[in-house]
């Protein structure tokens, strides 16, 4: 009896050693504890090495949780990461509410400027009301263009649109084949999509589609390869309803910018995208509108005026003007109280432009930074029509060659 | 020399047949000692653990991720809970199978059965204190059942639950039967049963007239032959709590979420698959108590075994019990994999 006890004695003594050191061999936890919350999360253990994700969400007030859900105190990757929100993206619009909402962050009231959610979700890049309703017109599923449905059911308080809900498109009770088809071929752009296979299809979903310029990086200077993501990347053929995409290799900048046929000026695929198109055209201005037509506006004249007027201007004297917190979010300019930046029609402050003392006008870039100088129409030899300011009466002398 | 306390826990001698692996198992001695772990590792996760329902699954996270040797703890507990249920079962189809269940030790075979339900209310219970996204349909199953009894459903389901949704507020319930309630009973029950045995004779064998082997070993001789048995086990234990992990998930959210594989925990399994064929009163309840009492009166309704085959492994004169346990065990088990299979 005294040989199998030793035995089984140096037997227990070999498994508490063996246990020792899998336990030595464990994770070196790294803590956080994040001023917002107030509450310890590990996940720097893993991730300490991700770039902080924007100046305006630093890792040590914000944390990971707040935005990303998922366990906090979890050393385990499966563990950890089993409850996050929306995956690897919270923004993603069917959780965008609880992480970007977060309560008081971007789902406040207009007043506020923090109506960032429900902009985002009454905008045609959500709905995509516009491209449903003229398919469901054109094959005679619906006796005109107005938006009744989207992508999913959405209401809003009554506006000057006129549009107070939209019920969701759904492409099985559809009784159209090309409808059906439009249904399941042609509903990768919107925001809640999943993109199409390819590397020129690279984006997230919600908020991430647009602001996620880089690994684990958000931003407001975005660049216009971000919107090429889906714009620019070929064509629907409305006979078979498929996306046909574009086969050419852009070499170069005014290649990548538009497709072969389109004609466009030196300004449209010099500056990015978000240099012209404002806020509330590309996000949404909080109310639903039927068709992307009904919410973009800036044309050339927005800048340029015509030749009988001069752009609208605005002296900075609130600060608390729109401006500054777009400067100081993208901080491309050092704009200062008593500064004379344009405004579009509907006032929305074109913040990265400048009136210099000679009566000509600076832009910097949002995303390249580069300084741009141009000068309005009104006292040049320019032929327009000021009644004619549509893009393509412009091009007629404007356009460049490829 | 004169005996110290361990020692004089024990007889100074018994038979050597009452002692034997082969007769015995080790299954109670086992059991004893698995119990003794739940007890220290439970109390050294109490110093952690925090039974409330928004705090309770980060503080098991924290016991297994962030308290030195928390994990091996807890896992230690986990398996040692598993493994006494197992224990607990092979005692009892050795009790069967060997034929002691005799007219003088029915009372102690009716303890035991006590002790059996008892560890699986434990195991339950303290399955649900990990309050993760796991547990809420277990729980809602669970306790739904009780109020399907007739006439006392409600107050049953009130007294396990108390008030409100059961994954909202039944948490400090089943905290307190977990380390009190059904512990105290545990440890009562299990010592009345570990005395009754000694007052009972010692582990049953045939009459010293009718035993092939009269001889006799010391109780330094027993203490050794436990001492063996737990450094195996408890080396065992050890290893499956540092290669197989406590389950863990991510913590319960509110208003709970079912999750996709809605599993009852393993010894539940055969009760779940039953539940998917009728009635929840008669398959979850009845069905249960029913095999319960079958148990419970085998040493009562059926013929006693020979005075010689006490001790003797499937003896003729207990086949009947034999036949009616092995039935028991094979349903359990049968429903066991169906579910496994089927989910």
């Amino acid at each position: 009896m005294r040989v199998p006890l030793t035995v089984a004695t140096a037997f227990l003594l070999m498994t508490f050693g063996t246990v020792w050191l899998l336990d030595a061999g464990q994770l070196k936890p790294v803590e956080l504890i994040p001023t917002l919350t107030g509450e310890t999360e590990y996940c720097l253990t893993c991730h300490e090495d991700l770039p902080e994700i924007s100046a305006a969400h630093p890792v040590a007030t914000f944390g990971c949780v707040l935005c990303h859900g998922g366990e906090r105190l979890a050393l385990d990757a499966d563990v950890a990461h089993s409850s996050m929100r929306g995956g690897a993206n919270p923004s993603d619009l069917a959780v965008v509410e609880a992480s970007c909402g977060g309560g008081d962050c971007h789902s406040g009231t207009e007043a506020e400027q923090r109506d960032h959610i429900h902009r985002v979700m009454t905008s045609v890049q959500s709905t995509y009301a516009g491209a449903i309703a003229s398919i469901r017109y054109t094959y005679g599923a619906q006796p005109d263009q107005g938006a009744y449905l989207g992508i999913s059911s959405i209401t809003d308080e009554p506006s000057a649109t006129g549009i107070g809900s939209l019920d969701t498109f759904d492409s099985l009770s559809e009784s159209h084949p090309s409808v059906k088809a439009f249904g399941e071929n042609c509903l990768t752009c919107h925001l809640n999509a999943v993109p199409r296979d390819g590397e020129a299809f690279t984006r997230s979903t919600g908020c991430a589609s647009c602001h996620a310029v880089g690994e684990h990086t958000l931003s407001t200077a975005i660049p216009y390869a971000q919107c090429n993501a889906c714009h620019n990347r070929g064509n629907y053929d409305l006979r078979t309803m498929t996306f046909v995409e574009r086969t050419d290799e852009a070499a170069t900048r005014i290649q990548d910018y538009y497709q072969p046929i389109a004609q466009f000026t030196q300004c449209e695929y010099t500056l990015d995208c978000i240099d012209c198109h404002t806020r509330s055209e590309v996000m949404g201005d909080g109310d639903l509108h039927a068709s992307k037509k009904d919410i973009q506006y800036v044309q050339c004249k927005t800048c340029h005026g015509t030749l009988t007027e001069l752009p609208h201007t605005r002296i900075l004297t609130d600060p608390d003007d729109i401006a500054f917190t777009m400067a100081f979010l993208n901080p491309v300019v050092d704009l200062q109280l008593g500064d004379t930046v344009l405004v579009t029609e509907e006032g929305e402050p074109l913040w990265n432009t400048r009136l210099l003392p000679d009566g000509t006008y600076a832009m910097i870039g949002k995303a390249s930074r580069q300084e741009f100088t141009f000068r309005p129409v009104m006292g040049t030899a320019c032929e327009q029509n000021p009644e004619e300011q549509g893009s393509q009466y412009c091009h007629e002398c404007h356009a460049v060659e490829r | 020399m004169r005996p110290g306390f361990v020692q004089h826990l024990h007889p100074p001698t018994i038979p050597a047949a009452q002692a034997r692996w082969r007769h015995t198992l080790g299954a109670g001695g086992i059991a004893i000692f698995l119990a003794l772990v739940l007890a220290i590792t439970g109390i050294l996760e109490m110093f952690y653990y925090v039974p409330e329902p928004v705090q309770a699954a980060h503080s098991v996270q924290q016991i297994t991720y962030h308290v030195p040797f928390g994990a091996l703890t807890r896992n230690l507990h986990y398996w040692a809970a598993q493994l006494l249920l197992v224990v607990a079962g092979i005692h009892l189809l050795r009790v069967v199978f060997t034929a002691v269940y005799s007219r003088t030790r029915r009372f102690n075979y009716l303890l035991g059965l006590a002790l059996f339900v008892l560890v699986i209310l434990l195991d339950f219970t303290g399955y649900i204190l990990r309050w993760d996204i796991d547990v809420c349909w277990p729980l809602v199953t669970g306790t739904n059942l009780l109020k399907t009894v007739p006439l006392l459903g409600g107050l049953l389901y009130r007294m396990a639950v108390g008030g409100g949704e059961a994954c909202s507020t039944a948490l400090i319930r089943f905290y307190t039967w977990h380390i009190f309630g059904l512990s105290i009973f545990v440890v009562v029950l299990g010592v009345w049963h570990a005395f009754r045995v000694r007052r009972d004779g010692g582990i049953a064998v045939p009459p010293p007239k009718k035993r092939a082997a009269p001889e006799r070993i010391s109780r330094d001789e027993l203490v050794r032959r436990e001492v063996l048995a737990m450094l195996v086990v408890g080396a065992a234990l050890l290893l499956l709590a540092s290669v197989a992990p406590a389950p863990i998930a991510s913590a319960m959210t509110q208003p709970p979420t079912v999750t996709a594989e809605a599993r009852a925990p393993w010894f539940f399994l055969w009760v779940q698959r039953l539940l998917q064929w009728g009635d929840p009163f008669v398959l979850g309840v009845l069905v249960p108590l029913l095999v319960l009492a079958v148990l419970a009166l085998i040493p009562y309704v059926l013929p006693q075994p020979a005075e010689e085959d006490i001790g003797r492994w499937f003896s003729r004169s207990g086949r009947a019990a034999q036949v009616v346990v092995s039935l028991v065990f094979v349903g359990v088990l049968a429903l066991t994999l169906l579910q496994l299979a089927g989910a």
